[in-house]
């Protein structure tokens, strides 16, 4: 039960941090010139919150969510929320690419 | 479908031509190919070179590979096709200086030389007229003028005909004339002049019948132009600008004997108007004639000018563009597109007026082109994605400042992922840039110098033209604060704001990304495509549905 928890909060932090990486893209501005910085702005801010969401996923799994249990139920969920987090880190980035091919022509195609 | 034909005669008449080309850039001539022939008697005159080297751009753009000149598209920039051809009569040549060396007064049997002396003294002065330079035109001298140039175009014809050391500039005139001759009773041929000053205003009236008799001599009695079928219009257009009065230094040569006076264009132009109401023989030719003119007091042009000279013609004479050339070039515009009254019999004298409020004149887009067929709703969006659009290319991509330019929409054509203009090369982008730059303003070492549109614009400041007065900062600071999607005057025309995340611009990129050039443009080549595909963006951001 404590590891599906794990499991989903992972997830959802996944998703957050994917849709906050969308509005970021969508809020830097189309630039003009011959070399516009708007497009790796958008990737920066892409791998910013890539890396920034294990870490949050994390922390806030072992220091929010974390169950008042025996060290077995907290051992078990801690190996769930590690193994989360890695999976949370692959979904943002397998879903940021899925997504980014399929707008490929708007900002968020700038991720890959 | 007719034919079309422009001639352009005189420093006036190429500013108009100037005007017209700028009409065909922001693709007010759709599916047209249009025959145009510069006409003057000074083949070094700024204005000439300019327009000339326009149009020369012009085509460069639409050049791609093999098929110079491009093709004829629809509802996009530069979508009709120009075809340029120069004719000057040449008083460059040892013999042909003046009037007098020029028609050998002083040749023949002695009987021959005092019948021509008289008969030429009779009509004009001998120790000016007759001896002032022919290089800068004809200053003013109309009667010498329609007569020099009746000979021009008629030597030419004979020299054809005889094909021996036969003229470049000749056989521009024959390449010209021989399509005015396939057209036939198909040709609409609208000429641009004035009727104040000297080589327009000596011309207009003998043009027709000087074309017709080209034709004759040419064929050798076999062709002929018929004037109940062949169209032909053109303006009226009196003064509107004003120069230095030469001082007595610069008439003292005989050369320069004979110099325009800018103070008696109103009276040349009163007589003109007298002559062009009442005379048969161009009552004969014209179908339409459009009354132009500046009816309050006309702008110094040589304004940096301090000397006391004035400039009689030469690569010198640039002169700034001005709202009545602009209105010149659209009477061509109605002439060429209207079928009321384009078949009668009599000329038709057409003229309009214009807002007048606390001494100065208010232009809207009506003005300019008419309501019918929604042809002021076309002009509005056409010039005004135009003007966008360089103000996109030269403020925004900095071209002005020779950065970016256009080039900068195919960089973020190719951020977007789309690359299907990633072929059209650096110099084609440059070439936009240039007519760009032409078309409204550039730096030149850090100095602003206005274009064509700015040009106009300052012509009729401080009243009310198009477009908003923010449209038309003059220094960097300002240039970069513009906001190129609020333009227009009219609200409905700025693009959508974008909201909370984005700015208008951002709205503009978005329809970019998300159209494309359509079949009914007939657009072919990658650059036609391009220029079509930002047409169509900026003509959604606009909020107009022509296509």
């Amino acid at each position: 039960m404590e590891s599906t928890s794990a499991y989903v909060i992972s997830i959802i932090t996944a998703l957050i941090f994917l849709l906050l990486s969308a509005f970021v893209a969508n809020a830097i501005k189309f630039e003009g010139g011959g070399n516009p910085k708007d497009p790796q702005s958008r990737k920066t801010w892409f791998w910013i919150l890539a890396i920034i969401n294990p870490a949050v996923c994390f922390l806030m799994g072992y220091f929010v969510f974390k169950p008042d249990a025996n060290i077995m139920i907290v051992n078990n969920y801690v190996n769930a929320l590690s193994i989360g987090t890695a999976i949370g880190f692959f979904i943002y980035i397998a879903l940021g690419f899925i997504m980014s091919k399929m707008f490929a022509n708007g900002k968020i195609g700038h991720w890959f | 479908m007719d034919k079309l034909f422009v001639i352009a005669i005189g420093g006036t008449g190429m500013r108009c031509l100037e005007s017209f080309t700028h009409l065909c850039g922001i693709g007010m001539f759709d599916n047209r190919e249009i025959e145009v022939l510069t006409l003057d008697t000074d083949q070094n005159n700024g204005n000439k070179s300019k327009v000339e080297d326009l149009i020369g751009l012009y085509n460069r753009i639409k050049t791609t590979g093999a098929t110079t000149g491009g093709t004829a598209n629809a509802n996009t920039f530069f979508s009709a096709k120009l075809n340029l051809h120069r004719f000057f009569t040449n008083y460059a040549s040892p013999g042909r200086e003046t009037y007098k060396n020029i028609t050998k007064i002083s040749t023949g049997t002695r009987e021959q030389q005092k019948a021509n002396k008289l008969i030429s003294d009779l009509f004009l002065d001998t120790s000016s007229v007759q001896e002032f330079s022919l290089a800068h035109g004809y200053r003013a001298q109309t009667h010498l003028g329609s007569m020099l140039m009746y000979h021009g175009i008629v030597e030419a014809a004979r020299n054809i005909l005889k094909g021996t050391a036969v003229q470049a500039q000749e056989r521009e005139l024959d390449s010209f004339m021989g399509k005015m001759e396939s057209a036939g009773g198909n040709a609409r041929i609208f000429i641009f002049g004035s009727v104040f000053g000297g080589t327009g205003a000596s011309s207009i009236p003998v043009i027709p019948k000087a074309l017709q008799d080209f034709v004759q001599i040419r064929s050798n009695g076999n062709s002929s132009i018929d004037f109940s079928k062949a169209k032909f219009g053109s303006t009226l257009l009196t003064e509107y600008f004003t120069f230095n009065k030469p001082d007595s230094k610069q008439k003292s040569s005989k050369a320069e004997s004979v110099i325009a006076d800018s103070s008696f264009f109103p009276l040349n132009s009163q007589a003109a108007l007298q002559y062009y109401q009442s005379d048969p023989t161009v009552q004969k030719c014209y179908r339409s004639l459009y009354h132009i003119g500046w009816p309050i007091e006309s702008k110094k042009i040589d304004g940096n000018n301090s000397s006391n000279k004035t400039i009689t013609g030469g690569s010198e004479q640039r002169n700034p563009c001005h709202v009545t050339e602009l209105l010149c070039a659209c009477a061509a515009y109605d002439f060429f597109t209207r079928n009321d009254g384009i078949n009668n019999a009599t000329v038709d004298y057409l003229y309009k007026a214009v807002e007048f409020k606390d001494n100065s004149f208010n232009f809207s887009f009506a003005d300019f082109i008419g309501k019918e067929h929604k042809a002021g709703e076309i002009f509005v969006n056409k010039l005004g994605a135009f003007f966008s659009l360089a103000h996109i290319s030269l403020t925004t991509n900095s071209g002005a400042v020779d950065d970016a330019g256009i080039k900068g929409f195919i960089t973020r054509c190719e951020s977007q992922k789309l690359h299907q203009y990633s072929s059209i090369t650096d110099a084609e982008c440059k070439d936009i840039n240039e007519y760009f730059k032409l078309f409204a303003y550039t730096f030149k070492d850090g100095k602003f110098v206005p274009g064509w549109l700015y040009q106009v614009r300052g012509s009729v400041a401080p009243g009310r033209f198009l477009f908003a007065s923010k449209a038309f900062p003059e220094n960097q600071t300002e240039l970069k604060r513009l906001d190129v999607g609020t333009i227009f005057l009219d609200e409905k025309h700025h693009w959508p704001k974008g909201g909370f995340l984005n700015n208008r611009y951002d709205v503009f990129v978005g329809k970019l990304i998300n159209t494309n050039p359509k079949e009914e443009q007939k657009v072919n080549t990658t650059k036609e495509k391009f220029l079509a595909h930002i047409f169509n963006a900026l003509t959604k951001s606009q909020n107009f549905d022509i296509n």
